[in-house]
């Protein structure tokens, strides 16, 4: 035992040096940037590596708990798949409603998406989803929420995986709404300031409200099914001009935590806007 | 306090401060950059415990890092050299042969003393300007600037001792 201390204490200068060069390092290291970026580089690659054969392993470990979770679900499915086919039998013994079902479903599709970029602190907000041309999205497609209950803009531009969306938190773009009861409709315009409120403006100053009433799209457009909920009444203002009013509305799409949504594709809003397009500037050829 | 030690502190001040108002502002070639407080390290004397030297190197490293905002390298440096300095000392001059001594021209003559501070100088060149650079991106530039510095701080090491201010004679 004393020959071990004896050993040690006459070779401290190795330790003192091994604790230098550490100190050393981690001053380096966390005092460079470039350093600093160059030993995570390293360090990532080096773990990443490790990882990923540990992992390879460990995958065989869990193969059954992951098989039985996919019986599990399976059978789950099953169960589902079955009550839905009861469900369409009893359906089908009602033509008419299976009718104006399978015409909704053809007008309209719903592509689910995710949101990877996204702000609210700018006048004029867009938001980026992962899906692009590559599957069928297109500029002026809707994009709601991801329970089609809210409305969270228009797609702008496309590239082949990734849209860029016109979010209601946006000063350039005029969603056209309407009271739900009574059909009083004007454009959304949002003033920039608060996440959770956008303005109903040109309402007329003698259309009767609520506060609390339903605000749903217009259906004007292509853009958007007639119907969908953009949010709801709180209080209303005076405009400039008295015979207009301006409602300021709660709206139900919390921008804030914005995760999945669905676009909204209209299989007849190409056609419909030709012929909006022909009508308003009619060729002098024709 | 001894004479020995205080000139050795003065020193110690000196090259510090030789090192971050003149040496650093110097980029001949914009390459060459003279290193030359590690003559303090050089000039410790050879019997000292081995557990000082490294402190006093880590020491001198750090003070440097600190006016160079370059935290960590030269103390990476220094310490590096500190500590081979023992097993270089032993190499070119073996201890037996001098008594307490304190290298320099006169102790250990000049082309014993010139190795073994060039050896010291080349190390610690070495790691510092890799620290630095830390990737062989541009190898060449590299050597150009331990090379360039070395001779630099070989010369002025030289210049130095030429002026012969033995800290053990006061």
């Amino acid at each position: 035992m004393r020959n071990l201390f004896h050993f040690i204490f006459k070779n401290i200068h190795w330790l003192l040096f091994c604790i230098f060069i550490y100190l050393s390092v981690l001053l380096i290291v966390n005092n460079n940037q470039f350093q600093r970026s160059k030993y995570l580089q390293v360090a990532r690659e080096v773990t990443g590596r490790v990882y990923s054969v540990t992992n390879y392993f460990r995958s065989y470990l869990y193969l059954k708990s992951a098989n039985a979770d996919l019986l599990k679900r399976l059978s789950q499915l099953e169960t589902e798949v079955y009550a839905y086919r009861n469900y369409l039998g009893t359906l089908q013994s009602d033509s008419s409603r299976v009718d104006s079902c399978i015409m909704d479903s053809l007008i309209y599709r719903f592509i689910p998406a995710k949101v990877v970029n996204n702000s609210v602190s700018f006048l004029e907000n867009y938001i980026t989803l992962n899906k692009g041309s590559d599957d069928g999205v297109y500029p002026d497609m809707g994009v709601l929420s991801v329970n089609g209950n809210g409305v969270v803009g228009v797609i702008r531009d496309t590239s082949p995986h990734f849209s860029t969306v016109i979010s209601l938190l946006n000063t350039k773009y005029k969603l056209n709404g309407k009271i739900k009861h009574n059909d009083y409709y004007g454009p959304l315009e949002w003033n920039g300031k608060d996440t959770q409120y956008s303005y109903l403006t040109e309402i007329p100053r003698f259309a009767a409200f609520e506060p609390g009433d339903t605000i749903v799209t217009s259906g004007y457009s292509t853009v958007f099914p007639k119907g969908i909920p953009i949010g709801s009444i709180v209080d209303a203002q005076k405009q400039r001009d008295d015979n207009y009013m301006s409602l300021r509305i709660r709206l139900f799409t919390n921008f804030n935590n914005l995760n999945e949504v669905q676009i909204v594709t209209n299989r007849f809003q190409k056609e419909q806007k030709e012929l909006e397009e022909r009508t308003l500037n009619p060729k002098i050829t024709q | 306090m001894s004479n020995a030690a205080t000139g050795r502190i003065l020193l110690f001040i000196l090259l510090i401060i030789l090192q971050i108002a003149l040496f650093d502002r110097i980029h001949l070639f914009g390459y060459a950059t003279p290193l030359l407080y590690i003559y303090f390290i050089i000039k410790l004397p050879g019997t000292m415990n081995r557990n000082w030297v490294l402190l006093l190197a880590a020491f001198l490293g750090l003070c440097i890092d600190l006016f160079n905002h370059t935290m960590g390298m030269n103390m990476l440096a220094c310490v590096v050299i500190g500590f081979f300095r023992y097993f270089f000392l032993d190499w070119f001059a073996p201890r037996d042969l001098y008594e307490n001594y304190f290298p320099s021209f006169r102790s250990l003559g000049r082309a014993k003393f010139l190795r073994y501070a060039f050896v010291m100088t080349v190390l610690h060149h070495i790691i510092l300007f890799t620290a630095e650079s830390l990737s062989f991106f541009d190898p060449l530039a590299l050597i150009y600037r331990i090379i360039g510095s070395v001779v630099l701080t070989i010369l002025l090491i030289f210049a130095f001792e030429s002026i012969d201010f033995d800290v053990s004679k006061k």
